[in-house]
């Protein structure tokens, strides 16, 4: 036997009581871990979500408030069109590597959901589409026959949620038209994955706004050249160019105001289990006044009693540390799941990035919350002198 | 080799407790030598259980000379007092104050954690069969009876092989039976092993069953007798 089972021994005496006291650590353990987790997470789906675009810059119509390329970043069409001209205007800009013309679209679909109703996302797009975004590939099927045809590509949630595969049919709310599917795109882990995809003209013709666009998508060269490119685009007046880091920037600055009202609240988390672990040890030093005196009397040293108090302490958080990470891995789910509710834009792919670095810094931590919670009680109970112990014991 | 294991030399003990002034021991003089079965008598307050706590480095004198197996104690700070205690010193009190949540076996593993000595390993069991105790060794201390529970607290006393065992009214939760069977294994341990044994005692009749009985009165050596045998 040796101190850690006699501490063990102990904590092990009133069950009930360390066992709460645990759980106070693992709540707080497992906030830190998942908000940590969610930071990391958030910040690398977005990342890649955005360079999965495959775009480095948008140019839109002017006036396309700023958050709308947060709606076209989630797939939801620009507020305002600009003329199909322009695209011809920049598309021989010696910095462009690749550009494509885009056309969103949103309908109303009442059957959507099984018949809660939902906004379907129509993406009008040309082939350079394709070439512009790498990851996307063809899961079955392929490219529309014609650039008029009355065809369309689905993503691949749209695809799984309609249950549709190649050469079914599929209609738009409240237009006169049927489209047949040619091709069904492969899993790219972003909003895109839920839209449907038609040649640009049968965009512009069956939503009725022939050489319109809501936006183009462009790759330079060199995205060094990006502020030199802005300049020459600088006179044309009815567009704005965006940079996708730029976008970038504004989802991570709204998610910063969310993340310190969270990180609040994980912090009082942990202050109310730092407080709990101290009361729990303070109150089993006191009801073992008697017994650490005996301990002291029959030779243990200031230090010994110190040790073992503080190795109770140490016992509690760490077990609290145990259970708080697996509670944050496999709550993770969970948290996802809220945050997505909650969040103003989500992006694809998992939020939540807990990893190993991650558990270890949170149980680091835990265990110098331990230390620094376990100081005062193991100091109050190391000063206890035998004698006078020993005698109120009489 | 020492010849004494105790030496005291006006040895006084002053408490203050709620603005009185108690003197527990006033200033007397004691030697105690190796192999010697003392018992300590005297009325309550006639200060048996402050000496047994200075001899026993639990508390410092006030003032005067202590000698305690050739050190003093009197300058020592807690830490090497605690020393001294799980190296030396063996007690056992009169509550037995075993730890609750310990069985038998783990209540005397107790002073050889303390002791860091790890290696010594048999030793508990030994001890616990040495009291009779070796058909009890995982019961807890609510399992044990009065003279059962005393005997696990002198083998705990014995852990670390003592020089000197310390008793505080030893006798004083027992019945006279089981009274009767702690002090013949106290004379047993002298004689056997050569343990000093000190014993606080209120009990006439066993205390005169010791090598040499000390009588305290109001903090003060009143007779010294040795008996001869």
């Amino acid at each position: 036997m040796k101190f850690f089972i006699l501490a063990y021994k102990n904590l092990k005496r009133r069950k009930s009581r360390s066992f709460l006291t645990i759980g106070g650590v693992a709540v707080a353990v497992a906030v830190l871990v998942a908000l940590l987790g969610f930071n990391a997470g958030y910040q690398e789906a977005l990342t890649s979500d955005v360079d999965k675009m495959g775009y480095q810059v948008i140019v839109t119509a002017k006036g396309c408030p700023y958050e709308a390329a947060t709606m076209i970043l989630s797939g939801e069409a620009g507020l305002r069109f600009m003329d199909e001209d322009i695209y011809n205007q920049i598309t021989s800009d010696p910095d462009i590597d690749k550009i494509t013309p885009l056309l969103a679209q949103l309908a109303y679909d009442p059957e959507k959901q099984g018949g809660k109703g939902g906004f379907i996302n129509y993406l009008g797009i040309e082939k350079s589409y394709i070439e512009l975004k790498p990851n996307v590939k063809f899961k079955s099927g392929g490219w529309f026959s014609a650039e008029n045809a009355n065809e369309a590509i689905l993503g691949y949630e749209a695809a799984e949620s309609e249950q549709k595969s190649v050469g079914d049919k599929i209609s738009i709310p409240d237009k006169d038209i049927t489209l047949i599917i040619v091709g069904i795109f492969e899993r790219t882990a972003t909003q895109e994955d839920g839209a449907v995809f038609l040649p640009l003209k049968t965009t512009q013709r069956v939503f009725d706004i022939e050489g319109k666009l809501t936006g183009i998508g462009i790759k330079l060269k060199q995205i060094e050249k990006i502020s030199e490119f802005e300049e020459r685009l600088y006179p044309i007046a009815s567009i704005q160019v965006i940079s996708m880091s730029q976008v970038k920037g504004t989802i991570l600055n709204l998610v910063n105001s969310a993340k310190i009202l969270i990180m609040s609240v994980a912090f009082i988390a942990i202050f109310v289990a730092i407080i709990g672990v101290i009361n729990t040890i303070l109150m089993s030093v006191f009801e073992r006044t008697q017994e650490i005196g005996i301990m002291k009397a029959i030779g243990a040293s200031r230090s010994d009693i110190f040790k073992l108090i503080w190795m109770e302490t140490l016992i509690i958080c760490t077990l609290g540390g145990i259970f708080g990470s697996v509670i944050a891995i496999f709550g993770g789910n969970l948290t996802e799941l809220l945050v997505r509710k909650v969040m103003p834009y989500a992006p694809g792919g998992r939020l939540l990035l807990i990893t190993p670095d991650l558990l270890v810094y949170s149980f680091l931590g835990v265990i110098i919350i331990g230390i620094i919670s376990g100081l005062y009680p193991a100091f109050k109970a190391a000063s206890m002198r035998p004698i006078e112990v020993i005698r109120s014991g009489e | 080799m020492r010849e004494y294991i105790v030496k005291a030399n006006k040895l006084k003990k002053v408490y203050f407790s709620a603005s009185q002034k108690i003197i527990a021991l006033k200033e007397i003089d004691i030697e105690i030598k190796k192999g010697e079965f003392v018992t300590i008598m005297g009325a309550s307050g006639a200060g048996k259980t402050t000496f047994l706590n200075l001899i026993g480095c639990l508390d410092r004198p006030t003032s005067g000379k202590l000698d305690i197996l050739g050190s003093n104690p009197t300058k020592f700070n807690e830490e090497k007092l605690s020393r001294i205690r799980i190296e030396k010193i063996g007690f056992v009190f009169e509550d037995f104050f075993l730890i609750s949540f310990l069985n038998a076996l783990e209540n005397v593993q107790l002073p050889l954690i303390f002791a860091r000595n790890y290696k010594n390993n048999n030793r508990p069991r030994d001890l616990l069969k040495r009291v009779g105790l070796d058909h009890r060794l995982t019961h807890f201390p609510n399992e044990l009876s009065g003279g059962e529970l005393q005997r696990v607290a002198v083998a705990r006393a014995l852990a670390n092989n003592p020089e000197i065992l310390l008793a505080d009214e030893p006798t004083g939760n027992l019945d006279t039976k089981n009274a009767q069977e702690l002090f013949s294994l106290f004379r047993n341990l002298n004689r056997e092993e050569g343990l000093t044994i000190i014993v606080a005692t209120h009990n006439i009749r066993l205390g005169y069953s010791a090598d040499r009985v000390i009588h305290l009165n109001d903090g003060k050596m009143e007779k010294d007798e040795r008996l001869v045998k």
